[in-house]
């Protein structure tokens, strides 16, 4: 992690600068022209190729991250029904969650193509770690609305009936190296670099 | 009527210590004293009528908490511990843009002078409400959507102010999570007695005669930085021009506080990064 060299401390509610000078970034709010520190913590500059630098005050400790639309998630499958899967958010990005949050992938959001011939038990079992991109926030009755339908995205870990991790052999097929017997997954296609040996 | 069936209750009856006290050891300080120079003769007598009593502020004590405050303010004690954000159990439309804040505020049972029961009575939650509607408008609500900050406030000795000392905390803990606020929110409170008034009452202090006219108790919440009250709370009966006299008294000793809490935001924030940099040199 890059340690800010010579950083200014600074607490919030303090006047940082004028709206003219920079674009308010994270941890910053404008208000009557200047742009205030919302957060404690050190204060970064960074000219991000806009016309204005953008100021941002950030914390040491992990950023408060919440799921956001678009965002790539990490999520444990714990309950699956004929139209939905119900799963836990663990990781947004990179960063773990203190606290889970839940989401729902819907029946027609696992796959791109032939989304009415999809049956759920074939794409993912309760227990699966699955990579899914958030597409809305929900309504007042839903939670997160989640989606897979994309090669990249799709279930990274399962394990078989039998307990021993599986491994992917197609997109849409894992086999277990105790048994031999194969299952169906929507599996996700990593890329080569994430990949351990 | 819930009743607490978990907890030993001490005994029905029971009587003052002082009571047993023998003569000569002179007379016990808590007697309240009904005429105005004796009740500001001892936590008085080194400061005046506006100046607040001198606050200890500590963040970042409770470890399993995202932010933590202590406060001591003369003899009252309290400990804020914040949890947050999570996601929300009841959900309505409003909770879809913004994100809630749920406020507990409770008084420990040997906090007062009298026993006060576990369970939250209707003081509490009226206390607790004023204390949600004051940090409100000071949490950048509109950052955490689907989501809930928890603040718990634990008064554990109540010596007079305790609403005005656990909005101040509040603010600290939230501000030592993490949570982006617009500013801090500090809390002042004033007891009117007549034709004077007494800045961050003591417990003796905020009980006052009923004879006299212009009596009432007045807690204020200041944002410092954009100067804007975001709560107010007054009981008894006070003139207009009373009033708005206390308000400004109450806005001048807020601003006061300010600078000590901000020191100890500024020392945790230094503390905490002290710490992060430690573990990620060790880490290597």
């Amino acid at each position: 992690m890059a340690l800010i060299e010579k950083p200014q401390m600074l607490i919030l509610g303090e006047r940082l600068c004028s709206i003219d000078d920079c674009i308010a970034g994270v941890g910053t709010y404008s208000r009557h022209g200047y742009i205030l520190a919302s957060l404690a913590g050190y204060v970064l500059k960074k000219n991000e190729g806009e016309v204005l630098p953008v100021i941002s005050v950030v914390r040491e400790t992990e950023a408060q991250l919440l799921p956001d639309v678009g965002a790539i998630v990490t999520c444990k499958v714990t309950s699956i029904n004929p139209r939905f899967v119900k799963v836990h958010i663990l990781y947004v990005g990179s960063t773990p969650l203190k606290d889970k949050f839940r989401g729902t992938i819907r029946k027609e959001d696992i796959r791109a193509t032939e989304k009415d011939k999809v049956e759920i038990y074939k794409s993912f079992r309760p227990g699966d770690i699955v990579l899914s991109k958030v597409i809305s926030l929900g309504d007042v009755q839903s939670n997160y609305l989640l989606t897979t339908a994309e090669n990249e995205l799709g279930v990274v870990v399962a394990y078989s009936e039998a307990g021993a991790q599986m491994v992917p052999i197609s997109w849409c097929e894992m086999q277990c190296p105790r048994t031999h017997a194969k299952e169906f997954r929507k599996v996700a296609r990593v890329q080569p670099e994430y990949l351990q040996a | 009527m819930p009743v607490d069936n978990k907890r030993v209750c001490g005994p029905e009856e029971s009587q003052s210590p002082w009571l047993f006290l023998q003569q000569t050891r002179g007379q016990p300080t808590w007697v309240p004293q009904t005429r105005e120079s004796e009740r500001r003769a001892d936590s008085r007598r080194r400061r005046g009528q506006v100046d607040a009593r001198p606050m200890f502020a500590r963040c970042g004590l409770v470890s399993q908490a995202k932010g933590s405050a202590y406060i001591e303010a003369g003899n009252t004690k309290l400990i804020c511990s914040v949890y947050g954000p999570r996601e929300t159990e009841r959900k309505d439309e409003l909770d879809m843009r913004a994100g809630r804040l749920v406020c507990a505020f409770r008084l420990a049972p040997f906090s007062c002078a009298k026993r006060c029961p576990w369970i939250q009575g209707s003081q509490e939650k009226d206390l607790t409400l004023s204390l949600q509607e004051s940090l409100q408008p000071g949490v950048c609500l509109h950052r955490y959507p689907r989501s809930q900050i928890e603040v718990n406030v634990l008064v554990l000795e109540n010596d007079g102010s305790a609403l005005a000392h656990a909005i101040t905390c509040a603010s600290l803990a939230l501000a030592d999570a993490g949570i982006e606020m617009y500013d801090l929110v500090i809390g002042c409170s004033l007891r009117q007695d007549g034709a004077a008034y007494l800045l961050d009452p003591t417990c003796c202090e905020e009980t006052g005669d009923e004879s006299t006219e212009n009596q009432g108790s007045l807690t204020v919440a200041l944002l410092p930085a954009l100067n804007q009250i975001s709560g107010l709370l007054s009981t008894g009966e006070m003139k207009e021009a009373t009033m708005v006299g206390a308000i400004r008294v109450c806005v001048e000793g807020c601003q006061r506080l300010y600078p000590a809490a901000q020191q100890c935001l500024l020392k945790s924030v230094r503390r905490k990064v002290h710490a992060r940099s430690t573990d990620v040199d060790v880490g290597r």
